[in-house]
């Protein structure tokens, strides 16, 4: 039987569009506009899920985006909030969280073992016995978790989006509408946002069986989509605030980050269920949810109700119930006096009776529904005299005993709170610049209090950015006692629940606080009140209330838990987003994908690794490319080397306060090592510094440091003031490594410098034209054989690449990457900072003791070169070679290097070499074990062990002839 | 030395729009995108997205670099973060207090005066070497473009007006300018040239989902079209 009303004035359902679904492997109808729980509630089913942890039956709740047990899936899509997602045709919705289906779950056994998962339950499961540790993991795993995840979803890139406000209102009730408008009206760019899928808030449920509020909400909304400067956005959430009012909107495609200048607070309150056995029944309600389920759908929430309240919206309801045909049993009012305007006269006009001073004792089911309700008289101090029940039968039971403000992102911006008995709830005494709260929020209740503050705090947002704007009024927080200030009422059958997301009975707060967590941040961790999906906004203030009675003190200065964004769970897919993950290419890229590159990344960087070749495996093409460099001539792209240059009459000392080595010296047209240190005498980066001019060095740092390195560089002389210049040219210059014993032919074909040793000899600078392009050229020899690193302007690095490439085809030129280029610089022993190094690295560790100039009177980390001398070495970075009868299980990097069975260092860099014929590395080991012929052990993977032994480095041409290169 | 050779200038997305199959112009020594492809102008009004680094620039900065452009006869902005428009489309963008961007428009001759006489030596002078993927944005949905990769309001920076920004756009550090080109509402943008090739391809990519894409100069910047074959 359908429990469809006749059309209601502003409901959202569109009765011309029937949708079909199924529910359960059940099938429904509703219509468009409906979500699946009033779809379902409007064909007769009440139970709409199980909840979390003892599998009890579940029907609506709130309406409002917290019906955590009335999560679904469909399809791919899970954990579908059933009670505020639009309902789709041809939904296939099941409930996430039962074993068999809602109606014969299996696991609604725990309900009858409650007594065995008390408080701390699983925390308490994996303490003690440890054994049974990895069982209860199994079983939890199992029996726990929500939704189903389909691994074949395909994955959506929501775009992200930025947006721009002068006033952002979040929240669209009857404070958010008027705060929209005085700040639009004052000329401000308003974004006007609400969770819900029309605006109005309150102003469109919260009737009390008249339609001025109605009709309020039509006048304003008229007005405000009138106004050009005001953006209108239902089903958009304003999920958290950072600083400068960043603040992330989510609305059912994406997430937009939006900046205000001002933020006006109107979210309202969340109605806050009152505490007594069996409050969980399908059919025990908020007042707000069955007048949501009225008004927005059109759907009689029950047949006949019990309405327990204790302030004046709890009446509204009744009549909203009353005019909507529901008959309403009576109305429980906590408070001994009841209501006593007229609100109460036209209750008792509509024929309803009114028990003042009576509270709900427990409610009754009866086939996972409610069947009737106990009440009971409350005595002089509060508490229920069970003496005297009275039985209602009920179908519905509204609960409609207080709100908590829905203050996260107060919270979030820095505001202070603290707890207002007048109203029983907190509210804000101190807000953050720029942040205004309006309505609920504020601890203002009623309708024309709220329309008047939202107006107030617009105002004053619109004044915060600069429009003028009279200073408005000040208005008063109330009505009094909106909130019972403890509507919980303790049951010795338990079944009392404070948190419908995990379950949190009465007594698990009592025993949490006995067994020591009685402050709200560990009995929130302790008992998980708060932690479920929805995040505490039913749970938080009963907790508080509770907590507070057991250690003796107010709720205020119980204090309340920490909202950090965001307050409300967001999409997965709306987190990830269009990514962007900048990367750098150099002038070259195109080059190297034409070849074949095999990439790698390397900090921001694609560099190639090696150059792919039909048929043939990694190992043998970086073999072929070290051969190639060798016996004749390679190239590799450096361009991703960080460059940078240094101008004035200074130059000279700025590097010699930022590297270990002497610069004043070097003369123009030769480059020289250096090596740089932090403060602690670290290595932290090394490269060539090239000496153009008296007053103007060029110099190079490693791929991944050079941003770094320049702004270290920047905040150096920012305290020196040394007159130097700075310009990081990383971007602007490629580089290249012509290397091999042929380089200098392949380049004597392009340029009209003097190649010849005298003129041009290692180490040298020179600058001049290479293919008909200006350049920088600079003898090194990191790989060990004759090589120019040729450094050009980047909008020339194509024409440079291909024009060598063309040279040195006669002379067998090849590509090479970065692993050749890695296996080359190992047989000559050079360092690589990072990987031969690591965050502790002092230079003496790794035999830079010849780039550190003692002798000056500054260098950055001199001080600490001192200090760790005089500690000596932690260990000592030495040359290695593998046993030949080792060679076939060759250690790998980070190896470790063993002693009598303790560690004492770790290869960090190994290599078979080909050239050589042998498998070398660099290794960590103690200080005593640098001497040539030290045997060294290397567990390797599986734990075999691997002997190897000291050798002098560079392992490859260790005079260095083939680099200077005479002839 | 083998015969002298002249030597080819790169775009930093030159790959970007070969693989378009674009249609190329030579202008002062870069290959420069004319045309990608028909639907050009329809790109161009709705989010066009055009490679214009073939434009000449130079850099400087330093103490004394606001005076010893002064001295050359180069108008420079008044403060920070302002732009001045140069004589035949070109610019001159103060960076920071003490740093400048000279870029000349399609017909400009500023670049080529001025460069050759920045060097080392000059007191308070440092030559800056600038290598831009220079980018033009034009069309109607270029602020839906924005929204969705900066996190600057343009909304309130007005066509033409002095203002330059440097932020980041899809993660890449960028410096921005409004100016009318054709008399249309356009965006210049300019990153590193090693970045370039990740910027342009998201930001085309999020172009095409607009209704836009890469475009050449032809439909972005007739007067550079105009320019090409030099």
């Amino acid at each position: 039987m359908s429990a469809r009303l006749p059309p209601v004035d502003g409901e959202w359902i569109d009765r011309t569009r029937t949708l079909s679904f199924q529910f359960e492997g059940r099938a429904f109808s509703g219509y468009a506009g409906d979500v699946p729980s009033s779809a379902l509630w409007a064909s007769g089913v009440h139970v709409l899920g199980r909840s979390f942890k003892y599998h009890r039956p579940r029907g609506l709740l709130s309406l409002a985006n917290h019906d955590v047990n009335a999560l679904m899936q469909s399809g791919q899509r899970f954990n579908l909030r059933a009670d505020v997602e639009a309902l789709e045709e041809g939904m296939a919705l099941a409930a996430v969280n039962t074993v068999g289906g809602v109606e014969a779950d299996r696991l609604r056994i725990f309900d009858r073992l409650s007594r065995f998962l008390p408080v701390g339950f699983y925390y308490k499961a994996f303490h003690r016995p440890k054994a049974l540790a990895a069982y209860w993991e199994r079983v939890f795993r199992k029996v726990t978790g929500l939704g189903r995840i389909d691994f074949e979803t395909p994955h959506i890139r929501t775009p992200k989006r930025y947006d721009f406000a002068d006033v952002l209102v979040v929240g669209a009730g009857p404070s958010g509408l008027r705060a929209a408008l005085a700040a639009a009206e004052a000329g401000a760019k308003v974004v006007l946002v609400d969770e819900n899928a029309r605006i109005g808030g309150s102003l469109g449920y919260q009737r009390g069986a008249s339609d001025a509020g109605w009709k309020e909400l039509q006048a304003l909304e008229a007005r405000l989509r009138a106004m050009p400067n005001v953006s209108i956005r239902s089903s958009t959430l304003a999920a958290g605030w950072y600083a400068d009012h960043w603040v992330p909107l989510v609305d059912p495609v994406r997430m937009t980050k939006l900046r205000a200048g001002a933020v006006v607070v109107a979210q309202g309150a969340f109605e806050q269920p009152a505490v007594f056995r069996n409050n969980d029944l399908p059919g025990v309600m908020l007042a707000s949810a069955a007048q949501r389920l009225i008004y927005r759908y059109a759907v009689k929430p029950m047949h006949t109700a019990v309405v327990l309240t204790a302030n004046a919206d709890g009446y509204r309801a009744a009549l909203d119930l009353s005019a909507n045909g529901v008959s309403v049993a009576c109305v429980v009012d906590l408070r001994a006096k009841g209501e006593s305007d007229e609100l109460a006269d036209r209750v008792k006009h509509h024929g309803i009776r009114v028990l003042p001073g009576h509270c709900v004792w427990e409610a009754e089911g009866q086939a996972d529904r409610l069947s009737g309700v106990v009440v009971c008289p409350l005595n002089d101090q509060g508490q229920p005299d069970t003496s005297r029940p009275v039985k209602i039968a009920a179908d519905g039971l509204l609960m409609s005993v207080g709100w908590a403000p829905a203050a996260a992102l107060l919270y979030q911006s820095g505001c202070r709170m603290k707890y207002d008995d007048l109203t029983h709830q907190f509210v804000p005494v101190e807000l953050a610049p720029g942040m205004f709260a309006a309505g609920r929020v504020n601890g203002v209740h009623d309708l024309q209090g709220r329309l008047a503050d939202g107006a107030r705090a617009g105002a004053l947002a619109a004044r915060h950015c600069g429009f003028s704007v009279p200073e408005p009024a000040a208005v008063a927080r109330g009505p009094a006692s909106v909130s019972h200030p403890y509507p919980i009422v303790d049951h010795p059958g338990g079944k009392n629940f404070v948190d419908f997301d995990e379950d949190l009975q009465v007594k698990d707060f009592l025993n949490a606080a006995q067994e020591g967590f009685d402050n709200i941040e560990l009995m929130k961790r302790y008992s998980t009140v708060g932690m479920g999906p929805s995040q505490g906004k039913h749970s938080n203030m009963s907790a508080i209330r509770i907590l507070a009675r057991i250690v003796g003190k107010s709720p205020g200065e119980v204090g309340s838990t920490t909202a950090r964004p965001f307050f409300h769970p967001v999409p997965m897919s709306h987190l990830a987003g269009r990514g962007f993950h900048p990367h750098r290419e150099t002038p070259m890229h195109s080059r190297h994908v034409g070849l074949g590159a095999a990439w790698m990344q390397a900090g921001v960087w694609l560099r190639p690794e090696y150059y792919a070749a039909p048929g043939k495996r990694k190992a043998e093409l970086v073999r072929e490319e070290v051969r190639a460099v060798r016996s004749g001539v390679g190239l590799i792209d450096v361009g991703t080397l960080g460059k940078l240059e240094v101008y004035g009459p200074d130059a000279a000392e700025f590097l010699e306060r930022i590297y270990t080595g002497k610069f004043s010296t070097l003369k123009v047209g030769m480059t020289r090592y250096a090596a740089m240190l932090d403060e602690s005498a670290v290595v932290i980066d090394d490269g060539v510094v090239a000496r153009l001019s008296d007053q103007h060095f060029y110099f190079t740092t490693t791929t991944t440091g050079s941003t770094n390195i320049y702004r270290e560089l920047q905040r150096w002389n920012a305290q020196w003031g040394l007159k130097v210049g700075l310009v990081n040219t990383t971007g602007s210059f490629a580089a290249v490594n012509l290397a091999g014993p042929k380089s200098r032919e392949v380049l004597a074909g392009l340029t009209s410098l003097d190649l010849s040793n005298e003129a041009f000899p290692y180490l040298a600078l020179r600058e001049g034209d290479v293919a008909g392009v200006p350049a920088r050229l600079m003898r090194v020899g990191f790989v060990g054989e004759i090589g120019y690193e040729i450094h050009v302007p980047a909008e020339y690095g194509a024409h440079l690449w291909d024009t060598l490439m063309a040279a040195g085809e006669a002379f067998g030129i090849r590509p090479f990457g970065v692993e050749a280029q890695r296996v080359l610089r190992l047989e000559k022993g050079h360092i690589i900072i990072g990987q031969d190094t690591d965050g502790l690295t002092a230079p003496d560790e790794v035999g830079l003791e010849w780039a550190v100039k003692m002798e000056k009177p500054f260098f950055v980390g001199k001080r600490s070169v001192e200090i760790v001398r005089r500690r000596g070495p932690r260990h000592k970075l030495v040359g290695f070679e593998v046993d030949a009868a080792g060679a076939r299980t060759a250690p790998k990097e980070c190896h470790l290097v063993i002693r009598n069975g303790a560690i004492v260092g770790r290869v960090t860099s190994i290599v078979d070499s080909e050239t050589l014929g042998r498998v070398v590395g660099l290794a960590f080991v103690a200080p005593d074990m640098t001497a040539e012929g030290t045997p060294l052990l290397i567990r390797v993977d599986g734990g075999a062990m691997v002997q190897a032994r000291v050798v002098k480095t560079p392992f490859y041409d260790p005079d260095s002839a083939r680099q200077k290169a005479p002839t | 030395m083998t015969a002298p050779m002249t030597p080819v200038r790169s775009s930093p997305v030159a790959q970007a729009l070969v693989a378009r199959k674009a249609q190329w112009a030579p202008y002062r020594g870069m290959p420069c995108a004319v045309s990608v492809s028909a639907e050009d102008a329809r790109h161009s009004a709705a989010v066009g997205v055009c490679d214009v680094s073939g434009l000449e620039r130079c850099g400087l900065k330093g103490s004394g670099a606001a005076a010893w452009l002064e001295a050359q006869g180069v108008r420079v902005p008044a403060g920070a973060n302002e732009w001045v428009a140069l004589p035949g489309g070109g610019i001159v963008a103060r960076l920071a207090r003490t740093e400048f961007l000279i870029e000349d428009g399609p017909s400009g001759t500023e670049v080529r005066r001025v460069r050759p006489l920045i060097r080392a030596g000059i007191d308070g002078v440092t030559p800056v070497l600038r290598q831009d993927c220079a980018l033009v944005l034009t069309g109607e949905r270029v602020p839906e473009l924005l929204v969705q990769t900066c996190n600057v309001d343009f909304s309130g920076v007005p066509a033409d007006g002095p203002g330059l920004t440097l932020t980041q756009m899809v993660g890449v550090s960028v410096t921005v300018i409004r100016r009318e080109l054709n008399g249309e509402p356009a965006l210049r943008l300019w990153c590193d040239f090693t970045s370039g090739p990740y910027l342009w391809e998201t930001l085309v990519g999020i172009a095409e989902e607009l209704g836009g894409g890469a475009v050449g100069v032809a439909a972005a910047w007739p007067e550079l079209h105009a320019a090409t074959g030099t």
